[in-house]
Formats: structure tokens, sequence, C-alpha cells
């Protein structure tokens, strides 16, 4: 059983507090990603986990023992870096045995285990080059080669798919699921990539400002955000927010609605404006309109419609999918 | 086709004309000396005479290999310890800017001034070293007047004033490796041992090949600080091929020291051009 439960976790830099009191549960075997804008905290935070950065208070619990104060290699965990970390000088074979060699275990043992990673990756055919000459996606999977090769407990990404193009991410966000399915380890997954949360994760944990904002499955935070930065954060497009007059007409402090869930239409709607520009993305269209009495605000159909900047039209929320929050 | 512009190598001109009257027209000119008798107002052709003398000469065995030893132990020593200092000045020990300096100003001194300053330190009974050495109550030896001695005492100085180099090159090297390999390793379990051993030693080889090459080649041909120290001696113990030529060239032989000299530059591009080829084979692919 390889849970990992963070107690009251704190984490400052001089006088500066950058971890403000986490209390976290991963249940064993789950997949769990910390998403946040830069600078929230996310990647320090798994950083305290792995042991890479000091706690200033609070516990790190993992797998029962309380590894606070335990050294990295002593924590069960591997880890997956965002630059890779594989060794230019080492051969691919020679990179996923490189713990093993450390801990000095008998060749023909290293051998076995490295040939078993390889099976599972499909790295076979590439054992024998150096990093130099493989892709980005084939030095991602020697990266979590040399992770599973440890045979942890808990894996730990740190934004591993962010050096990728945009359709490799895509088949590696797959790869990654299929692994956790076949593996069955606890997985904690840093990114600052909604889309990767959403797509990967049993649990999301949103974190904002040294803070977590919070915590649950990616339909939970998707359909009940608890707050505005969630309701922000988590969904592409992002969701419509109004302060000010539309909010005080809503009776909130900020009122929020998602672009899939306002109804466009030539004829009427709640809110009139002016259409600015349009994306097409070929399943839907999105249109950034401005009205009058609210400001801008995004709206998405379904489908390819021949709207043009400079269209009137009108749009009205789904009452059933309208969100207030007031600050009180 | 179009014809290409020659003005780009108006650029080139002034690098290229320095080069050809400082580098390439001295070169050409010392192989032509170096088959001449020559001085100031003549130069006889000389054909092989002088190569053939130099070879011949009684000290030439024991200069070269004084010059093959020293050029040794000073490029391992300051290689080893370039690296270790370097490690050291980059882990963030008590003082680390103000220690970086200290190793560094060495290299800033005149190296007569160097020699001068050693053959006080190390006179065999005033100086500073065996006086220091006489108050533990060890007697200390004549490092510059024990003929087995002198050469390896001359290294051991060049070592304290070239190091300096060696680190800061090593402390550069140092500074490109990113921290995620340390950490990396740390999570598979490295020892302080095996992430040296493991991770720095391999990934900072283009500085080990930088500092190997050239303390290689200061030691090759080194001259001043021999000459400032011990002036070869005694007797000739502490001659390499630089004070030999020297020598020969103060006798008057100045073609027979011409040719000397075509011999030190082809020994040394025989040593470091294949070594250098070796050592850059071996420089990691990032």
């Amino acid at each position: 059983m390889t849970q990992v439960s963070l107690h009251d976790l704190r984490k400052s830099f001089g006088a500066h507090e950058v971890i403000k009191g986490v209390d976290l549960d991963i249940a064993d075997g789950e997949f769990c990603v910390f998403v946040g804008p830069s600078g929230c905290g996310k990647s320090t935070l798994l950083r305290m986990i792995a042991g890479l950065e000091g706690v200033t208070s609070g516990t790190v619990d993992i797998g029962g023992q309380d590894v606070t104060h335990a050294e990295p290699s002593k924590r069960g965990i591997a880890m997956v870096f965002q630059s890779y970390a594989l060794y230019p000088h080492l051969t691919v074979r020679e990179n996923i045995g490189f713990g093993l060699s450390l801990a000095r275990k008998p060749k023909a043992e290293i051998a076995q285990e490295v040939e078993k990673v390889a099976d599972i990756l499909q790295l076979g055919p590439l054992l024998d080059r150096k990093p130099k000459a493989l892709s980005g996606g084939q030095r991602q999977r020697v990266a979590i080669g040399r992770a599973i090769v440890r045979n942890p407990g808990v894996f730990l990404f740190d934004e591993p798919l962010s050096n990728l193009d945009a359709s490799l991410r895509g088949q590696m966000r797959i790869e990654l699921t299929d692994l956790h399915a076949r593996l069955g380890a606890t997985m904690i997954y840093v990114t600052h990539d909604q889309v990767e949360a959403m797509t990967m994760a049993d649990k999301i944990v949103v974190l904002n400002a040294g803070r977590i904002e919070q915590v649950g499955t990616p339909m939970d935070l998707y359909e009940k955000p608890a707050t505005p930065f969630v309701a922000g954060f988590i969904g592409s497009p992002k969701m419509n927010l109004f302060e000010g007059r539309v909010a005080e007409q809503q009776g909130c402090d900020v009122y929020g609605i998602r672009p899939e869930h306002l109804t466009v239409s030539d004829d009427e709607g709640r809110w009139k404006g002016t259409v600015r520009h349009v994306e097409r993305l070929g399943a839907d269209t999105i249109l950034h309109v401005e009205a009058e009495d609210i400001g801008t605000f995004l709206a998405r159909i379904e489908g390819h419609r021949s709207y043009r900047p400079g269209a009137v039209v009108y749009a009205t929320p789904d009452p059933a999918r309208e969100f207030r929050y007031t600050s009180r | 086709m179009t014809q290409k512009s020659p003005y780009p190598y108006w650029f080139f001109l002034p690098a290229a004309v320095i080069f050809l009257g400082l580098f390439i027209v001295p070169t050409v000119a010392s192989f032509y000396f170096s088959l001449t008798y020559w001085d100031p107002f003549e130069a006889r052709f000389a054909g092989w005479d002088n190569y053939v003398q130099f070879f011949s000469e009684p000290f030439l065995i024991r200069g070269t290999l004084n010059t093959l030893f020293f050029a040794f132990v000073t490029s391992v020593l300051k290689t080893i310890l370039g690296l270790l200092l370097a490690v050291l000045l980059t882990s963030g020990i008590f003082g680390q800017s103000f220690l970086r300096s200290v190793v560094f100003f060495p290299v800033l001194v005149s190296t007569i001034g160097v020699g001068i300053l050693f053959q006080e330190l190390m006179h065999p009974t005033e100086g500073a070293i065996n006086v220091a050495l006489a108050a533990i109550g060890i007697d200390g030896p004549g490092w510059l007047t024990n003929p087995s001695l002198a050469l390896f005492s001359v290294a051991l100085v060049d070592v304290w004033r070239g190091v300096g180099l060696a680190t800061l090159i090593y402390i550069a090297g140092l500074s490109t490796i990113p921290n995620d390999y340390y950490e990396a390793a740390r999570i598979d379990g490295a020892t302080r041992w095996q992430l040296f051993w493991r991770v720095t030693v391999p990934l900072v080889w283009p500085a080990t090949t930088t500092v190997i090459i050239l303390s290689l080649i200061g030691g090759l041909r080194l001259f001043d600080l021999v000459w400032a120290m011990t002036r070869g001696g005694p007797g000739f113990s502490s001659d390499v091929l630089a004070s030999v030529i020297y020598k020969q060239y103060q006798a008057g032989f100045w073609g027979l020291s011409t040719a000397g000299n075509v011999i030190l530059f082809l020994l040394i591009a025989l040593i470091v051009a294949p070594l250098a080829w070796w050592l850059n084979s071996k420089e990691l692919d990032a």
C-alpha cells in the first residue's frame, strides 16, 4: 500500500512562504495531478514529497511511514524530470540501469531488469543508443523507464510533457495513462496544463499561491468548481467570469458561465453583442463577443457556423449551469 | 552563378595580416634558419647539420625526459587539483568568492616574480619553507639544490601558479551541468562519491580536455620558471628542452637553437594533436 499523506506542509524561502499549509491524502494506486499557474508552488510541493526540497514544517507520509526527513532514495519513489535528466555519456541501457548499478546490483540482474522495462516501453531497439540519437518522445520513455526499473511505490512526474510538441503530448498522455493502468502504482503528476490534468487524473489538486484551492475528480472540478479561481482555471476555453454590476444583478460577487453553456441565436437572447473574433476549430466554433452591458465574453457553438466579425448575436446562459460566488 | 562579393573578405584581412606576420612568417623563417648557420649579419646554408648536431647533444635525452616528466606531472596535478578545488569552490562554502580570488591570484603574478620568490622560499637553510619545517623538527631537503628534487620542486611551483586557471575552467564547466542530473542520481541513491565519480567527472569532461591540453602545451614549452629558479641546474638536472635551446642560443649557436625550437614545435604537435583528438572523441554528446 503506497498512499501519500501530507499534513500541514509548509515551505518558506527566507521570509517568503511558498507552501502555506497543505493537507492532502492520495490513495494507493491513484493518479493525482497537481495543477496551477506558474509560481503556485506545485513543483515545490512535488520536490518536497521527493525529498529534494526540505520541509519548513508539517509531515510527509509515504506508505504509512513518516519520511519527512528521509533521504530521497529512502522514500520508495522515482521521479521523471521535465528535462528528462538522461546522462548524455551513457546509452539508453546504461541510463535505465543507472540506479541499479549505483546500488551495485549484479550485472546479470541489471541486464534482466533493463530488458523487462525496455519490453514494457518498447525501447528494445534503442537500448544501445545515446540520448542525443533519440527523439523527444523516446527520451521521455527512457526517463520513464529509469523510474520504472526502481520498482517504486510512488511515481513523481514534474511537467514531463512540456518539452514535447502538441501531437506527441497527446500520444504520451495516452501512454502514461495506459502505463498507470498496467502498473497500478501511485502517481503524482505536476502540470500547468489543465487539459493534461483533466484527461489523465483520477484526482486533481488545484493549487494557487501555495494553497490548495480544490481537490476532486476532473468532472467534480468542471461541474462544481468551488472558487472563481478553479472555475477560471479548469475548462477550455475558460469560463466567462463577471464581477461588478453584472455579478450584482445576479446577487453575487462573481458570476460565471462556461462558453459551452451559452445558447447563441441571431434573433433573441438575454445578452446582445457584436462578434469581434471567430475561432473555427472544426468541431466547434468559438465566438469572442462584445456586449454593451456586460463586456467581452466567449461563446462556444457546435460545428461550423458562418459568423463573421461585426455580426450581431444574442447569447442566453443555461440557468442550470450558472455559477454564483460570494466572498462572504 | 552569382559571383560572391569580395566585401566580407575585407573584414578578414586585418586578422589575416596579423596572423601571417606574427605566426606564418616566423614559423616558415624558423624552418629556413634551422637549416643555416646564422647570425644578425649572414646566413650560410648548413643542410641538416644543425639537426644532426642537436640530436648528438649529450644533454638532449636528459632535457627531453625532463620536459616530458615536467609536462606530465604538472598536467596531472593541475587537472586533479583544479577539479577538486572547483568542486569545493562551487559547493557554497563560506567565503566562496574570496577563496576563488585567492586561488586565481597566482595566475596574475609574473612568472619570473614567482620564480624569484620561490627561489628564496626554497633556500636550503634560510628559506621560509625549511625554516618552518625545522620549527616542527623536520630537516627540510634542498628543494632546488638536490639534483633529484630540483625539477620536481619547479613543477610544484608551476602547479601552484597554474592551478588557478585550471580551477577557473572547471568552475565554468561545473556551472553548465544541470542540477537535474544530481537530483536524479540522489533519488537513485547515489552517495557523494558516486555523484562525483559517476556524474560530475563525465559531465565536466569538456573542461578536463581543455585543462589537460593547455597544461600539457604549457608544460612542454616551459622555460621562464625553470630559468628563474634553477637555470637548468644543479648541473643539468632540471634542464628542459627550452632551457637547453636557450643555452645554445647564449653560446652563439643560433642555427642550432633554431633547429631545437623546430624540434620542440614538432614534439608538441606530435604529442598534443593525437591526444586532443582522442580526448575530444571521448567528449560526451549532449
